[in-house]
Formats: structure tokens, C-alpha cells, sequence
């Protein structure tokens, strides 16, 4: 057997083609892999393990209708604790060693503290729950999929003043990052609509006595109370509240809409208003399906059952992204997987609608407002 | 009346003192158990934690998986704390002793102990926030003009309950001179007859005693997670410190302090500080007063006590 020179050559090439490719083509059997750093773990994870659960089942979904043009697509789940140096190790993991070209995060602090790592390495970041308005400006490679805490804290706000006629607000607010810069966010939209806000006071995210905070609003007598904390602290600062004869109608975010509250403060809940980004069982065919599906297999709502929904979504996102890639047949890097996210652009998505990828890195969703009436939530209202 | 002026309204600070003096409650309560084993022990008792974290979880089980009575699961919450206490000296410390280990290796021990309580939970409970009982909210009434809850009234009574009957056991019955005798010095003690190892298993049963009446107070106003109970050593160890190493009273005067120190703070400033004062405390009290302040004994150089 002999060889030409030319045959030599084109071996040669072809061989330093592929090394050269950092993730080959898209091999035909090959799983189309992506990342989800979640907390599994610590106190956050009551939400971290269902969200996690809901875009297990997404993955077997898209699977089980035969994949993307017939390839599977494979998740690989790390634990963040919603800590942000354990997500830093996840997320390192996650592109040094599973060799992930995307990957699927949440929880503002931790949504921050990767997003160099991601621009560094240039692998797509989509930040699915985590609500601080900064994750629009972490870098290129980070979109978000979630509204930001500017746009439902904006709407309870302009609601409570234009709608429920409140001129005055106390914000109580934890002292993270989810809790800061929303607190901001709702003073900024009250005080446009006409407000005042006339105590705005931080607590220690390890608190468990906020009896201080309270009384500087009963000296205050505030005409509503916004409440801006984790699912941990918000039902103690509302009972601790109730007990000291504060009446004020409360308002929180997404957060507080969880069935833990209504159980652990009973009639105390009565009036609370929540916000939910994502379509209700009244609203959308595939969200009744889907809660009928939690109940049926966990017998249970899911905790924080709209940012489930989005965590549906995520993969199912993905999946549309390798369909653009293969379509266009680029391999699968974190450069072109911004690409596919930037070229897809309008998402067709089951549990939340229609997602469009702003290049200001954010999305317009409508806000659901709920409040809690006989001990369920009810809709209250739908801005935007 | 500004908002400012009206925080220095009588019923405002009157308020705060009577919600102060509750939360202190089961502070004090884990500081007794962590004072009280520091004096009779000469130990730096961090395993107080694990037994804290198996008194919580007990009781939980019996009370939402089991539906057990309150009573019934406080029993059974303090009979596991008290068997893993008994287990805790039997094989551990009295090993320890045995051997002459240095003060730092039962240290290390003490922690270790409490790490692995902790794991061991996180492995059967999980982590998700857990409060005791289904229902946070406890009915209140308006005493005066001060909102007074059926757990502050709880929370005092229990303390003080517990608290008088330790004085009056240390100070009357021959195993609480015993006690007192050891914590004194446990070598002379035993030249005398008593029996250290006796006084050292008392010490731990009352120490049980009070981290389960603690995490049950505590438990029933806020959710759990395994690892919580060492953040809440953290202000036993401070008001420790602060009180006096070795004694009991000065700890609780030190804890009763520190807790309305940080509920009037809100007065001056923002609530995101007030965890800060512990550790300014700490800070000033190992460096500048390193075997304690002794609030008894400064109060009697006063001349107010």
C-alpha cells in the first residue's frame, strides 16, 4: 500500500482541524450536553431540589418526543447551595471537566460570583430565577430568561399606590443581594407613582428576631408594607408583624408565593400579595397539566411554582439552541451557543409563553399578582 | 410626632424590653447549658450543638411525622438528647480523660461531635427550614401598650422556671454542692468522696435539660436547619466569655444584656448592624477583659448588688 504526498497532507489537515475544534461537531449519538448549578443543598434548597426536578422532567420530555433531530439531551446538576464559592466550584467543574458549552444557574449572589468564569471562558450563562436588575449588566455570555426584580417589584409598587390607593410604604428588605437592590427598585417605582416611603430598613439575612424593625414601622404607621426577604425570614418578619398589631397590608415578590406561607402563618396571611411571573393554571392548559403532574407524582404544588415553570423552560430553550446549531451545522462552543440564543431569539416556550432575548440581556414578561384569600392564592391582577 | 421621635415613645421602649427579654430566653438557656458544663467540666463544650440540633429534630419528628403530643415529644426530645449526652461522655470525653488528652484535642473533639451531629441530620432530615410546629404565629394580647404573645409568656416562664430550680439545686441539694465542689476542683472533690465523674454526668443531664427547653422555644417561633444550632452557641460562648469564664450568673446576666443590647440598638442603628455588636464584644472582652467582666462582682464593686 502506498501513500501520495497529497493523501498525507489532507490526513494531516483533517487531523489538525479536529484538534483544533475545541467540542467536535456535534457527533452523530452524541448527547448535546448542558450544565444546571442549582442549590441541592442549605437552606435554599427546599426550591433548588423542585426547580431541579422540573427541568429533570423537561430533559426526559424533550427526550421521550425523540430528542433533538434525534440526539438526546443530556443534563448534568451540580449543587450551589446558593452559596456563591460553591457555585464557583460547580460552575468550574461544570466547563473544565463535563466540558458543558451552556449552562443553567439561579439565585442572584451566585448568578454574580460565576458570571466572570463564563465571560472568561466564553460558555453561555442563562440565569433562570435569580431577580437582582445587575444580572443585566454581568458580561456578554450572561443572559437572563427571567424578568428581573425591576419589573414585578415595579408592578406590586405602581399597583399598590395607583390601584390600591397607598400614598405611604414601609420597605423591610434582607441585607443580600436579592434584597438590596430590590428594595431600591420598589422605593424608586413607589416614590415615582406618587409614594412616600417612610421607613427603609434592612435586616440581618441571620435574624430571627425583627421586632426592632417592626416597632421603627409602627411608629411610622405606613399605609402598606413591603417585605423584600427569603422564603426562610419572610413568614417570622410577617407573623413577628401580626403579633405586635401591625394590620398594614403586605406585599412581597415571587418568593412569597409558596404554599409554606399560608401554613405556617394561617389567618395571619390573609391579604398578602405575592407576585408570579409565569403564567397560572387558569392561564395556560400546559401549566394545569404540569401541576396536575406534581401532584400526581409528588402529591404536591411544587415550592415556588412559577420559577419551576421557568426551569421547564430552560432546557427546553437549550434544546431549541442545539436545533439551531445543527441546522447550521457550528459545533457546539459557548461562543456559538450565544450565537444560536441571539439567533433563535423569540422562544416558543410551554410553561411561561413566549420569551424574547433582548440585547439589553433582558426579558418583558406580564406580572401575575396574587393574593392570599381563605387561606389559598387568588389572582388579583395582571400588569403588563 | 416624626417617626424618630416616636421610637423613644415609652410603650415603643417598653416594647422592646419585653420582646428583648423573651428572645433572650432561650439564649440564656443554651448559655446555662454551655456556662454551666465550662464550670464543672473545665470543657469548651461545642458538641453542645449537636445535642441542641437532636433535641430540635426529635421533638419535630414526633410532632409532624409522628403526632405526638407537645408533651410526649418534648419527653422524647429530651430522653435522646440526654442518651446521646450520656453517650457523648461514656465513650468520648471519659476516653479523652483517660488518656490525659491536651485541652485543644478535647476542643477539636468537642467540635467534631457537633459537625457530625449535623451531617448525620442534614443526611435524615434534609436541609429545608423546618419549624417545629406547623403554625409560626402565636396569639398576642395588648398588655398596657405593650403586645404580649403566648410565646413571650412561654419563653420567661420557662427560663425562669428552669432557671430558679438550678439556684435552688446548686445551692440546696447535696448533688448540686457536689457539683459546685467539683467545678472547685475535681481533684480535691474526689479526695473527699464525691464522685467527679458522677458530678461531670450530672452537669451534662442539666445542660440536656436546658438546650432542649431552648430549642424548643426557639424551634417553635422560627425554622431549623441542621447547622443552625452552632450560629446560636456562637452568643452561649460570647455571653460566656463576656459574663466570666466559670460563672454561671455572670453568663446570664451577660446573655440577658447582649440581647436587649441588640434590640434597643435599633434605636441608633440600622437592624442590618445589630449583629455586629456580638462580635464588637467579643472583640473588646479578648482583648481587654480576658477572664470576663464578672457583671455580679462588678455590680457589688458598684455597690449596686
Amino acid at each position: 500500500m502506498s501513500f501520495k504526498r497529497r493523501d498525507v497532507l489532507k490526513a494531516a489537515g483533517a487531523g489538525a482541524l479536529a484538534a483544533a475544534l475545541p467540542i467536535p461537531l456535534l457527533a452523530q449519538g452524541q448527547t448535546l450536553k448542558f450544565g444546571l448549578a442549582m442549590p441541592m443543598t442549605g437552606s435554599q434548597s427546599a426550591y433548588g431540589k423542585d426547580q431541579v426536578a422540573a427541568a429533570q422532567w423537561a430533559v426526559d420530555d424533550i427526550n421521550a418526543k425523540g430528542g433533538v433531530q434525534g440526539r438526546k439531551l443530556e443534563m448534568v446538576v451540580l449543587d450551589t447551595q446558593a452559596d456563591p464559592q460553591v457555585g464557583i466550584n460547580a460552575v468550574n467543574r461544570l466547563i473544565s471537566v463535563e466540558k458543558v458549552p451552556a449552562f443553567v444557574t439561579a439565585w442572584s449572589a451566585v448568578v454574580k460570583a460565576v458570571a466572570p468564569i463564563a465571560n472568561r471562558e466564553k460558555i453561555l450563562e442563562l440565569s433562570v430565577g435569580a431577580s437582582s436588575p445587575e444580572v443585566a449588566q454581568l458580561g456578554d455570555y450572561v443572559y437572563t430568561t427571567f424578568p428581573l426584580a425591576d419589573v414585578d417589584v415595579t408592578a406590586v409598587a405602581t399597583y399598590a399606590h395607583d390601584k390600591l390607593g397607598k400614598k405611604n410604604a414601609a420597605v423591610l428588605y434582607i441585607n443580600n443581594d436579592t434584597g438590596v437592590d430590590a428594595a431600591k427598585v420598589y422605593k424608586a417605582a413607589f416614590e415615582k407613582a406618587g409614594g412616600k416611603v417612610t421607613v427603609y430598613e434592612a435586616y440581618d439575612p441571620k435574624a430571627t428576631d425583627y421586632s426592632g424593625m417592626l416597632l421603627k414601622v409602627r411608629a411610622a404607621n405606613p399605609d402598606m408594607v413591603h417585605i423584600h426577604g427569603l422564603i426562610t425570614d419572610i413568614p417570622q418578619v410577617l407573623a413577628q408583624m401580626r403579633q405586635l398589631g401591625l394590620q398594614q397590608r403586605v406585599s412581597t415578590y415571587s418568593a412569597g408565593y409558596n404554599p409554606n406561607i399560608v401554613k405556617q402563618l394561617g389567618a395571619a396571611a390573609e391579604g398578602l400579595i405575592v407576585t408570579s411571573l409565569a403564567p397560572g393554571v387558569n392561564d395556560r392548559p400546559q401549566v394545569k397539566e404540569y401541576v396536575e403532574r406534581w401532584k400526581q407524582k409528588e402529591g404536591r404544588v411544587p415550592n415556588g411554582l412559577p420559577y419551576t415553570q421557568y426551569l421547564y423552560d430552560a432546557p427546553v430553550m437549550v434544546a431549541q439552541m442545539y436545533d439551531w446549531l445543527l441546522k447550521q451545522k457550528m459545533p457546539a462552543t459557548g461562543e456559538n451557543m450565544r450565537k444560536a440564543l441571539l439567533g433563535v431569539k423569540r422562544f416558543e416556550l410551554p410553561m411561561t409563553g413566549v420569551t424574547e432575548v433582548d440585547p439589553s440581556h433582558r426579558v418583558q414578561k406580564p406580572v401575575y399578582l396574587l393574593t392570599v384569600q381563605n387561606g389559598s392564592f387568588v389572582p388579583l391582577a395582571t400588569v403588563g | 410626632m416624626d417617626s424618630r421621635a416616636a421610637m423613644l415613645d415609652p410603650a415603643v421602649l417598653a416594647q422592646i424590653l419585653w420582646t428583648g427579654l423573651a428572645t433572650s430566653s432561650y439564649m440564656v438557656l443554651f448559655t446555662i447549658a454551655f456556662a454551666l458544663v465550662l464550670k464543672v467540666l473545665k470543657l469548651w463544650n461545642f458538641a453542645q450543638a449537636g445535642m441542641m440540633a437532636i433535641a430540635f429534630y426529635v421533638m419535630y419528628a414526633a410532632v409532624n411525622h409522628f403526632n405526638w403530643p407537645t408533651a410526649a415529644a418534648v419527653a422524647l426530645g429530651f430522653a435522646a438528647t440526654l442518651a446521646a449526652t450520656l453517650a457523648y461522655e461514656v465513650l468520648g470525653l471519659r476516653t479523652l480523660r483517660a488518656r490525659r488528652s491536651s485541652s485543644l484535642l478535647f476542643f477539636i473533639f468537642t467540635l467534631v461531635c457537633s459537625e457530625f451531629t449535623a451531617y448525620a441530620l442534614t443526611l435524615i432530615f434534609g436541609t429545608e427550614p423546618v419549624p417545629l410546629f406547623p403554625e409560626i404565629l402565636s396569639p398576642t394580647r395588648i398588655v398596657g401598650s405593650v403586645a404580649v404573645s403566648n410565646w413571650d409568656l412561654l419563653a420567661v416562664c420557662v427560663t425562669l422556671v428552669l432557671g430558679i430550680a438550678l439556684a435552688l439545686y446548686l445551692r440546696l441539694s447535696r448533688d448540686g454542692q457536689f457539683l459546685l465542689a467539683v467545678s472547685d476542683s475535681a481533684e480535691l472533690a474526689e479526695l473527699y468522696g464525691i464522685d467527679a465523674k458522677r458530678a461531670y454526668v450530672v452537669a451534662l443531664t442539666i445542660a440536656s435539660v436546658f438546650a432542649c427547653a431552648g430549642m424548643y422555644l426557639y424551634g417553635s417561633r422560627t425554622a431549623v436547619i441542621p447547622t443552625a444550632p452552632l450560629q446560636l452557641m456562637l452568643f452561649a460562648v460570647i455571653a460566656t466569655l463576656l459574663g466570666g469564664m466559670g460563672s454561671v450568673v455572670g453568663a446570664i446576666l451577660a446573655a440577658v444584656f447582649l440581647s436587649l443590647l441588640q434590640s434597643y440598638s435599633v434605636l441608633i442603628i440600622p437592624s442590618q448592624w445589630q449583629g455586629l455588636i456580638l462580635y464588637v464584644f467579643l472583640f473588646v472582652t479578648i482583648l481587654f477583659f480576658p477572664n470576663g467582666i464578672h457583671p455580679g462582682a462588678l455590680l457589688r464593686r458598684l455597690g449596686l448588688a
